[in-house]
This record gives C-alpha cells, structure tokens and sequence, in this order.
C-alpha cells in the first residue's frame, strides 16, 4: 500500500502542474493539447516525483530510466512535470513555449531540449523506440528500465503492435509501457468510430503483463510502480490507465471539443478554481 | 576474404555483407544486425552474437524504430532489408525517427532498380528519390561487392544516418581490385578516361557502363565512365570537370529518370553554373514494370549497354 504521505505529496504536485498548464495554455497565444496534457498529469508526476529512477543533475547517467513520450503532443505536460523535478525553469517554459527558436516545442525535440530522451510527435512511433532502448539495456546488462507513455487514440496505428508484438517475443522485461487510456480520440469518442476495447486483453494477447488501474489515483499510481517486476522479468508490462480527458476542469472532462485549445483569461481563472474546488474535494473525502 | 580478382567475374554481394556484418559484430560490441525476416546473409552474425540479432519478423516500420532506439543509447544498427519495404513502408520512421534525430543507423537494401524479379511490388525504383529527400541521410549505390565491405568499415566512424543501395545482391560484378581504391562517402570513381563523353552511372549500371564503353571505343570512341557510389552527398567536383573535359554527358541508372542520379546531376548544373553541350538520362520510365530479369528490363526501358551506345552515338553525330 502506498504511504499516504507519499500519495499526498504527489497529490499536491498533480494540482501544481495542472495550474501550471493551464496558466500557461491561458498565456499562450496558440492552442495547448489541454486535454490530453491533464488526462496524463497524475500518470507523469507518479512517473518523474516517485516511480522513475532519474537525476535531473545527471541526465546522461548511464542507469537512469528512460522515459519516451510517444504521445509527443502533450510535451507541455512532459516539460511541466519536469521542471517541477528540477530539470527546466518553469517561467522560461511559460514564455517562450512554442516561440521562435525555443527549446520548448509542441512536440518535444532531444537535439533543442537536452533531458529529454527522444524527439517525438509523430504518433504511434514511440514504443518501437522504446523496444530499441530496452534491447540495448539488456544487452549491456544495465539496470534501468524503459518507460512508455502512449495515448489510447495512436494505438491505432500498426506499428504500436508490431513492437509490442517483438517486446513480448524477445521477453523484454525492462521495459514498461503506459497507455493514457482517456477513451477520446482527437475528434471522436472510443466506441463511436472505433471500438478498442477489450482493450487490456489486447495487449494480454501479445505477452504482455497487463496492470489496469485509475490513472488519477495517485495512490493506484504509486502501488502499480512500486510493484513493477524486476527487469529481468520475462515479459514486458503494460500500465492501462483509466484517465479522463480534461481531468479537473468542468468545461473540459470529456469535451470533444477540448482535445486541444486556447484559454481566455477568464477561462482560465475558471478552470484553476475548478482544479482548486476537485483538489479539495478529492483530499475530504480521502 | 581473400580472392583471385577477374574483372566482371561474379560475387555475391550479400555474402560480402554478411561476412562483413559478421566481421565488425566481433571487433565492436555496439554493433547489431536487424532484420524484417531477410536475414538469410546474417547467420553467423545470429549464431556468434544472438543478443545483437534482432528479427522482428515481417515489420520494417517497428525495425526502423528499433534501430532508432538502438543507436540513441550510442549502439550502430545496420538494418538489412529489401529495398520497398525498407524504403517505403518505413519511410516516416526513417525520416522521424532515424534522421530527424541524426542517428547513425546503416540501411543496407537489396533488389535495386528492376532487379529483383519479383515484379512491381519488390522493384525498387523510387527508393533513392525517397532517401535522397530525407534531410541527414547519406545515399550510396554500390554496384562492385568488394566495395560492400570498405565502405562498412568506414561507416563504422560515420555518426549520421547512411543507406546503401545494392541490386540483387546474389550475382554481383566484381570491378575493381581489392585495395585499388579508397572509398569516400561525396566521391566518385573514374572507372575509365576518356574524353569525347562521360557516362555516368552507379550500381550494378557501372558494369554496363563499361561494356558500352569497350563497344564505342571499338568505334573510335573514348567515353569515360564515372561510378558515381555516392549519390548524396555528391562528388561535385567530379561532375563538373567531366561536363568541362568531356562536354557530353549520358547518366545510366536503374532507378526511375525522375529524382534519380540524373536529377541530383541536374540539380549540380544548375547550381554550379556549369552546363554539359548534351545530357540525356538513360533509365526506368513511368511504368510499373513487368516480370523478367534486370537484363531483360533494361533492354525493354532502353537503358542496357546497346542504349547507351546509341545515346552517345547520337550526342556525337
């Protein structure tokens, strides 16, 4: 059982990042993956604060976890989460995010933004990537573990499955994949046009471990990393989360139309109140 | 591999690639061999360094991601393949996630131009068009299989991504004596002086070459043949002085016309401010080709030896 210290910590960072994203997607003058950035928020904070092994003072150090965003769209919340860790300023992001020769991108690029692990964006790209990175941590007898982050929608591309399909046949068991399971693609409902359930079974039938839990229960979050098989286990893993696009926000939580987009100012006071309000609620009732 | 040279005499390329992969996997441990299901070439490599094989079955989009993720952690993948696949179906992952990153993963495709025999599904006809666009890929067609091997070893200090292209693979001219030369990636090969015209070609089109060339000096005329191994980035300097020596210039490819050696020659011309009296591209036209072998095609398209010899005839006459 995770500590309730622990949980509430981590607790406490989710609601930070969540403030920070939308002030800066209310500051920003473009539109912010908004939805997708706070479906994933508890998921990344659980990942960067407790469950990934990782230095921000020594980013090239050989062991550490790697971590890959394939769902690069929600770079933003990738940023965030990580200058709440110590890797990156958090004012310098809020303004020059999406600007002329930023390092801080809509889509994250490791060539401008050193820490991070590889340039992504182009959906669905990410866990053969991922494969590549755990192949090379066995080989070399390493410790660290390989982390995935996926969005439910890209893995409706072909070639998330065909590397799922080598990791479970090749027993890559340091490697853990993580699907941001918000039911939404980006302009349509799961079940509307495609059905991707049963989802959890698909990746049972590629040899994977398969963890499902409540990607916005922190203490789910910490319990699932905290139990992660050792990296010679031989299977991969696969955290399924059940998450909710917009989480937080009233106006946002499963809004088709909030899969991306600005924030007036008074949008944007609206949505941290609400952040705020759910912030205290959730923390009575736990 | 030692071996008694006879010009044109046969060499399987994919053997040479195999011994060489085989080679560089027991002198450096960050080298891997991948494979979409074709690595027949690599079976030593498999049974001497099975954690530095991976075959990820009929895949080359999640091959292509691999070797991405294998090289950003300072590894050397080479990704053996047939060219369509490699090319083609993986093509967003070469660009996204190989070059965009300038990572230093090897491509080494088989079935160039028409060679394959297996029809317009495995043709190869588009894939320097498509490799040569990708910004921080390197393009070679190498035709000599002795030069499979140098220009492995020299990759090995090569930190960007680089993709060769061969034919066939089984039946391979040799043509040049092992050590004759040194290869470079932006040079090309004077494979014979001459001057009243230069041809131009690479590949297994270089033997062709020089067969036209041996029946037109039985007519009186000198052609020089230029194997032209690096497409991209281009022997320039090269180009130039056989356009100013030799004024007239025949590009022989087993590739389309459109976005091949002639269009990257082209491209040199014009930025070079320097012009041939005649040029003319010998090559695949905009046809999805039949069955039959290389030699065969070429004779139908109009790019073989007798082709050649015509084209230069007529810029002569």
């Amino acid at each position: 059982m995770a500590d309730p210290k622990e949980v509430k910590r981590l607790q406490e960072l989710a609601r930070e990042m969540r403030e920070k994203l939308l002030n800066l997607c209310g500051h920003y003058d473009g539109v912010v993956h908004i939805g997708g950035d706070l479906s994933m928020t508890d998921l990344l904070i659980g990942l960067y604060h407790h469950g990934m092994k990782v230095d921000p003072a020594d980013i090239k150090a050989p062991d550490r976890d790697r971590f890959l965003l394939s769902k690069g769209h929600g770079a933003v919340c990738m940023y965030i989460a990580m200058s709440l860790r110590g890797y990156f300023n958090y004012d310098e992001i809020l303004e020059t995010y999406g600007q002329m020769d930023s390092a801080y991108g809509m889509h994250p690029c490791k060539i401008q933004l050193p820490g991070v692990e590889c340039s992504t964006g182009s959906l669905g790209q990410g866990l053969a990537i991922a494969v590549g990175l755990a192949f090379s941590a066995r080989q070399k007898r390493q410790s660290h573990r390989v982390f995935c982050m996926m969005g439910d929608g890209e893995t409706c591309e072909g070639e998330v499955w065909e590397a799922a399909n080598t990791a479970g046949s090749y027993k890559l068991g340091n490697l853990i994949g993580i699907v941001d399971r918000n039911k939404q693609l980006m302009t349509s409902f799961d079940g509307e046009q495609m059905y991707l359930e049963p989802y959890a079974d698909k990746w049972r039938a590629f040899n994977w471990d398969v963890v499902e839990l409540d990607g916005h229960d922190m203490g789910q979050i910490i319990d699932a990393l905290d139990s992660l098989p050792p990296v010679t286990h031989d299977r991969p893993t696969v955290l399924v989360a059940s998450t909710v696009k917009g989480k937080g926000v009233s106006f946002m939580e499963k809004n088709i139309g909030w899969h991306a987009g600005a924030l007036s100012q008074e949008d944007m006071q609206k949505a941290i109140a609400d952040v705020e309000a759910a912030f205290v609620r959730e923390r009575s009732a736990s | 591999m030692k071996m008694t040279f006879n010009f044109g005499s046969f060499l399987s390329a994919r053997t040479v690639m195999g011994d060489t992969m085989h080679e560089l996997g027991e002198k450096h441990d960050h080298v891997w061999a991948l494979t979409a299901d074709t690595g027949g070439a690599l079976k030593e490599f498999k049974k001497d360094f099975p954690d530095r094989y991976i075959d990820v079955g009929v895949a080359e989009q999640n091959l292509a991601g691999i070797a991405a993720g294998l090289a950003l952690e300072g590894n050397i993948p080479f990704i053996a393949g047939m060219i369509p696949f490699m090319t083609m179906r993986a093509c967003e992952q070469n660009r996204t996630a190989i070059c965009y990153q300038d990572l230093p993963v090897r491509f080494i495709g088989t079935g160039g131009g028409l060679t394959s025999g297996g029809g317009s599904t495995h043709n190869a006809m588009e894939d320097i068009a498509i490799m040569k666009s990708l910004v921080n890929m390197t393009v070679l067609s190498i035709g000599d299989p002795n030069m499979v091997r140098d220009i492995m070893l020299l990759s090995m200090d090569y930190p960007h991504p680089l993709y060769i292209r061969l034919a066939q693979g089984k039946k391979d001219r040799m043509l040049y004596e092992p050590g004759a030369y040194t290869y470079k990636i932006g040079m090309g090969i004077t494979a014979r002086d001459g001057q009243d015209a230069t041809i131009i070609a690479h590949g297994e089109m270089v033997f062709v070459a020089l067969e036209a060339a041996k029946m037109l000096a039985a007519e009186g005329i000198e052609a020089r043949v230029i194997d032209m191994y690096s497409i991209k980035p281009l022997d320039e300097a090269l180009v130039l002085k056989a356009v100013k020596e030799t004024r007239n210039i025949v590009v022989l490819e087993d590739h389309l016309m459109e976005g091949g050696l002639a269009s990257v020659m082209a491209d040199a011309f014009a930025d070079g401010g320097v012009y041939p009296k005649n040029f003319r591209r010998l090559g695949i036209p905009q046809v999805y080709a039949g069955f039959g072998s290389g030699e065969e095609q070429r004779a139908k398209y109009g790019y073989d030896e007798a082709a050649t010899v015509a084209a230069v005839k007529k810029m002569l006459a």
